[in-house]
């Protein structure tokens, strides 16, 4: 038996055989070092083994304050450092290489680097969080460049990196100027023509959302994959299955991270979870290296490179994924136990061209403000009833930020996540619909926790329209390109949706002013520009336009029997006047800011999805 | 079961050459309803009249009727609603028979049934060819309760939405419908207790029992019965919202599409209770006066009472089915109005429905097929009765012309505002106009070949015009004392000697009809 620390921990009754068994069967799967699969995949504590380090004699070196010879850690492959949690340091002038280990008493390990430096070695205990933090930081570049720049290698058309195109922006300006041309050539005219454009255009959109519901609705109770076929599926036949957790600044949520994750049917050594984290966020390093109890995922340290984005994060942690299939949860969400399972089922029974399934996100927290409520009737709609619109449409799918489950292969194949897209889940839902792949939707459920604080809100929405306008910005460089890769039921599934909900809400305010002015204020100076067939159409399509959607948020309260939630579906042409306020942020940003990141704090509520569960019970 | 469909498909097609023949022998020997020209003559002004067709497109009701009329306007502002009235009828037998092939029953005899009920009940035959609202009512009625029959099968939100957008299409049909909201209330808490119910072994009467004694699912059973209730009705009430705002932004008044003659026929089309009491002779009227009515109605048709004797199903769904019953009586407390045939035909449009969904043949057996075709036969006989026993004018007029047979093929006979149209056709003209208020004459501008050399109320030059007509038309339209409408316009014999005072004008009689006189007024 090669000499190594848990060797020694079970040599002094510290570890039991049959959890180092374990291990040596999942370093094997993965290659790893044997203390990197017992320190993330939940078999010792961080703190225990430190313990025991100190008590072995050797004591922790803080790497991240050490002087490094660069020319050691060159000649070294991140994925061989990261595997195997090892950092040559520099030469201790006696002719020894110093080297900080996970386990310094790895021998196995010590012939390979001596062997590999062709020198003696001197071993130095180091946090596995801190090797890993300086490998990222010290070897990590070129996989971070690629991260950054690879899809707009790959497929230019496809990367957000210009936000407007020339001719993007000579048709935009062309638009503005022809406007105030018409302006002045017939004012009341143009003002006719712009009015009854933009009210239809915000009646027609609402047409299609309540179309799509009422598609959607039609299968709210057809059950993609049963409890049987998911009962039926074999632990042995199941593969690995990566799954990405990019956070930023989230200490507070690793407790219950780890809870959510382990509530998850699946087993643990088949699990690759990598928690993504950025450099600077030295908050999240400290709580999982401060927990009291064995972490189930890996800690992937991103470095630092702009723009400083989810997808980039994401990208970035595909170069290490070991998965078959992969997918994508926030730190706070909570997945039914049974959906990779489930995915994993579907993903058997359906055509091999579906590469991605999105499952539907809801909130824990639905009951604890007006704002979580909103938040409730507007995600339950859109993944209960409008995602399975689209794909019985067969148009472009936009995927949600989290739940999505890939194809590892395909998802590479496709050039990963645009880095430069805020909404990268959308716009590679319609990459994937490009490339002639499907997108299926699989019935099952995470709970996340929804925005309860309106500041917060109206920055993470932002951000979620501004993507959609980058998004349509992107695909529609080149509109007839489009069409003959998605087809006429797609260019318009896709406009309309995507790049109708935020022209929607930019225009919501505008026409409402107008309904203000001329019904309640009843200003005969409206009258003068509009004349009253103008009114009359106008006032039908916006009155029109926010009844349905009161009644499509009604909806959304059946399938999941949210009843009493009902009647805050009336105050929906308030909360959209709160979307209206985002998308104008999201406008200004999209042409200063065009690849902020608006963070979302996560963490403030006051729920938990466990009390929640209680109380729905 | 594709070669039925396509029997389905072909009996349709032959049941519109039926009724195209049988509304052709009707008109000829001088049948036709004044709403069926009240639709063709705001055809005539939606695309003739070069004024305010915003304000006859937008404001007349109700509205899926004129709609609907619109489409086949092309072949005849006289024929269109007609027509139109025709193709739903043809395509609520499609759907009907179309459901009936998954039902319980023996389907063929059902069909044999349903196609004896389209070609021979005479409320069915009048629906058809009236040219009136029924048929819609009947096809937004049935597709209502086949939504929510669908909805309680499946508990798909997508039947619920269906109902509420049919539902709509019914208020907008005929808006005391929406009184039918209130009629909904028994099956919705019954529906929502249904769905709360626990220990599902024990009796229905103890599960009631437990779902209303416990705080908890007693809060569930409110909100459920809330949601319900407010997915089936915001669309309705939310349509009639905005009708009401469109009304007022362009007319003036919100309610304008319901109390101005110009908007609504049935401001001069229905009567009063009191009315025909007064006038009109029949025997029908006595018994809407009574709280037996809904016994009436359902002894008029058999086959409802057919459906509810082999009913099979839930208790809120045997509610569901007697809606309209209940609806009756919260609409002869209400309107105070002679219900006309839309009301009664309802009934058995349920009945059929409920055959379809909610019936089983195991109750009678042997005994299904037989009872099924005498329960047609006398829901013909029904409504060959309460044609026979109707108080209102335009049902009797129709009864005369389907049953004297031998009137149908004489010569085709002229009507009186046909002669008046004939008349004002030959007069007019662009020198010489006719001022003519389309308030109650507007049977005589449907008839009319078009529209130059008149003078309206649509036309902005009314109101001054009528001030003094001697300096602007030639002649006048007026209608006498005798004329049911003559209170419904200012061009009536009232006015008239008004303005001879006031402009001391000597109006000479040009034509006159035993309800109308045209004056020559310089």
């Amino acid at each position: 038996m090669p000499v190594s620390a848990l060797n020694n921990m079970l040599s002094a009754g510290q570890f039991t055989v049959s959890k180092l068994e374990q291990i040596e069967v999942i370093a094997e799967e993965f290659n790893y070092a044997s203390i990197k699969a017992a320190l993330n995949f939940g078999f010792l504590t961080r703190k225990e083994y430190v313990h025991f380090l100190e008590r072995s004699g050797y004591p922790l070196v803080d790497v991240r304050n050490e002087v490094i010879d660069q020319g050691f850690v060159d000649k070294c492959d991140l994925q061989h450092l990261n595997s195997f949690l090892y950092l040559p340091i520099r030469n201790d002038g006696k002719g020894k290489l110093i080297v900080a280990a996970a386990d310094p008493m790895d021998e196995k390990l010590i012939g390979a680097l001596e062997n590999k430096f062709a020198t003696r070695i001197t071993m130095v205990a180091a946090s596995d969080l801190d090797i890993t933090w300086m490998v990222h930081k010290l070897r990590g570049e070129y996989y971070v460049k690629e991260a950054v720049f690879s899809l707009m290698r790959k497929d230019p058309a496809s990367s957000g990196l210009t936000t407007f195109t020339d001719p993007q922006l000579i048709f935009i300006f062309g638009l503005i100027a022809l406007f105030f041309m018409l302006l002045t050539y017939n004012l009341v005219n143009t003002f006719i023509f712009f009015n009854l454009f933009f009210s239809g255009t915000f009646l027609f959109a609402i047409l299609f959302k309540l179309y799509l519901a009422l598609k959607g609705s039609r299968y709210e109770l057809h059950e993609t994959i049963t409890k049987e076929e998911v009962k039926a599926v074999n632990n042995d036949s199941l593969p690995v299955y990566t799954i990405l957790l990019p956070v930023y600044k989230e200490d507070k949520l690793i407790r219950k991270l780890i809870w959510n994750l382990r509530s998850l049917d699946y087993p643990r050594g088949k699990l690759d979870v990598k928690l993504l984290i950025e450099e600077d966020d030295d908050k999240t390093l400290n709580a999982v290296r401060n927990l009291d109890f064995p972490a189930n995922f890996e800690t992937i340290v991103v470095p630092f490179h702009m723009p400083k984005t989810k997808p980039k994060a994401c990208n970035y942690g595909l170069f290490f994924c070991k998965g078959k299939y992969l997918t994508i949860y926030d730190a706070e969400d909570v997945p039914d136990s049974d959906q990779l399972k489930k995915v994993v089922a579907l993903f058997r029974k359906l055509p091999k061209d579906y590469i991605v399934l999105q499952g539907a996100l809801n909130y824990f927290n639905k009951n604890e403000n007006l704002l979580t409520r909103m938040f409730t009737l507007e995600y339950s709609y859109w993944f209960d009833y409008m995602l399975p619109g689209l794909q019985s449409l067969d148009v472009p799918i936009p995927l949600g930020g989290t739940s999505n489950h890939f194809k590892l292969d395909k998802l590479i194949e496709l050039g990963g996540w645009d880095p430069f897209n805020v909404t990268e889940d959308a716009d590679l839902g319609v990459r994937v619909f490009e490339k002639k792949y499907k997108v299926g939707v699989v019935n099952s459920t995470t709970l996340e926790e929804a925005n309860n604080e309106p500041f917060n809100w109206i920055r993470q929405r932002s951000r979620w329209i501004k993507g959609y306008m980058q998004t349509t910005l992107v695909h529609m460089r080149n509109p007839v390109r489009l069409i003959g890769k998605i087809g006429w039921r797609g260019f318009f599934g896709f406009n309309f949706f995507v790049g109708g909900t935020p022209i929607t809400f930019l225009l919501y305010p505008v026409l409402l002013s107008f309904f203000v002015i001329y019904l309640i204020f009843d200003l005969q100076a409206v009258r003068v520009i509009f004349p009253d067939w103008v009114l009359y159409i106008s006032i039908f399509n916006f009155v029109a336009g926010n009844t349905l959607m009161v009644y499509v948020n009604m909806l959304a309260v059946f399938k999941r029997r949210y009843y009493e939630l009902i009647l805050f579906a009336i105050l929906n042409p308030i909360y959209w006047l709160m979307h209206s306020i985002a998308a104008y942020k999201g406008l200004w940003q999209l042409i200063y800011k065009p690849f902020y990141w608006e963070k979302t704090n996560h963490g403030l509520t006051k729920v938990s999805h466990s009390s929640a569960a209680a109380n729905a019970t | 079961m594709k070669s039925n469909s396509r029997h389905i498909k072909i009996a349709s097609l032959l049941l519109v050459v039926y009724y195209l023949v049988v509304a052709w022998v009707l008109f000829r020997s001088g049948f036709e309803h004044t709403e069926r020209l009240f639709y063709a003559e705001k055809l005539k002004l939606l695309f003739e009249f070069k004024e305010n067709t915003l304000l006859t497109l937008g404001t007349t009701y109700p509205t899926t009727v004129f709609l609907s009329a619109i489409v086949f306007a092309p072949f005849g502002y006289l024929f269109a609603p007609v027509a139109a009235s025709i193709v739903m009828m043809t395509l609520l037998f499609f759907f009907m028979a179309s459901d009936l092939e998954k039902t319980d029953l023996p389907p063929k005899t059902m069909q044999t049934c349903l196609l004896l009920l389209f070609l021979f009940n005479w409320e069915f035959v009048f629906a058809a060819i009236s040219g009136r609202n029924i048929a819609a009512i009947m096809l937004f009625f049935y597709l209502l309760f086949r939504s929510l029959f669908y909805y309680y099968r499946n508990q798909t939100t997508y039947y619920l939405s269906l109902a509420s957008i049919y539902l709509t299409c019914l208020v907008f049909t005929e808006i005391n419908f929406i009184w039918m909201l209130l009629s909904f209330f028994p099956f919705i808490v019954l529906v929502s207790i249904e769905g709360i119910k626990v220990s599902k072994t024990d009796l229905p009467v103890f599960q009631y029992y437990q779902a209303l004694n416990n705080r908890s699912l007693r809060r569930k059973l409110a909100n459920r019965t809330l949601s319900l209730y407010l997915v089936l009705f915001l669309l309705p009430l939310g349509a009639v919202y905005l009708f009401r705002t469109l009304n007022n932004a362009h007319a003036g008044d919100p309610t304008y599409f319901l109390t101005s003659q110009y908007a609504n026929w049935r401001v001069t089309g229905s009567t009063s209770l009191t009315t025909v009491l007064e006038m009109v002779k029949g025997a029908n009227i006595a018994k809407q006066t009574q709280i037996v009515f809904q016994v009436f109605v359902a002894m008029l048709s058999p086959i409802f009472i057919l459906s509810l004797l082999i009913f099979r199903g839930k208790l809120y769904e045997l509610f569901t089915i007697i809606t309209p019953l209940i609806f009756f009586s919260i609409i002869l407390i209400d309107t105070r109005i002679y219900l006309t045939v839309e009301y009664y035909v309802i009934v058995t449009v349920m009945g059929i429905a409920a055959l379809g969904f909610y019936s089983t043949k195991k109750r009678f057996k042997k005994l299904t097929a037989p009872a099924l075709y005498i329960a047609t036969a006398l829901t013909i006989y029904g409504s060959y009765y309460y044609f026979s026993e109707t108080n209102d004018v335009e049902e009797q007029q129709f009864f005369v012309s389907a049953s004297q047979t031998s009137n149908w093929f004489h010569p085709r006979s002229q009507t009186e505002i046909q002669k008046l149209a004939e008349y004002i056709a030959a007069i007019k003209s662009p020198k010489r106009p006719v001022l003519i208020d389309d308030a109650s004459a507007y049977g005589i501008v449907a008839y009319l070949p078009d529209l130059t050399g008149l003078v309206m109320p649509l036309q902005k030059s009314f109101v001054t015009v009528i001030e003094n007509p001697t300096l602007t038309v030639q002649y006048m339209v007026i209608a006498k004392r005798n004329n049911r409408l003559h209170n419904y316009t200012v061009m009536n014999a009232y006015n008239l000697g008004i303005m001879r005072e006031r402009l001391q004008i000597q109006p000479s009689r040009v034509f006159e009809t035993e309800n109308w006189v045209v004056y020559n007024i310089r």
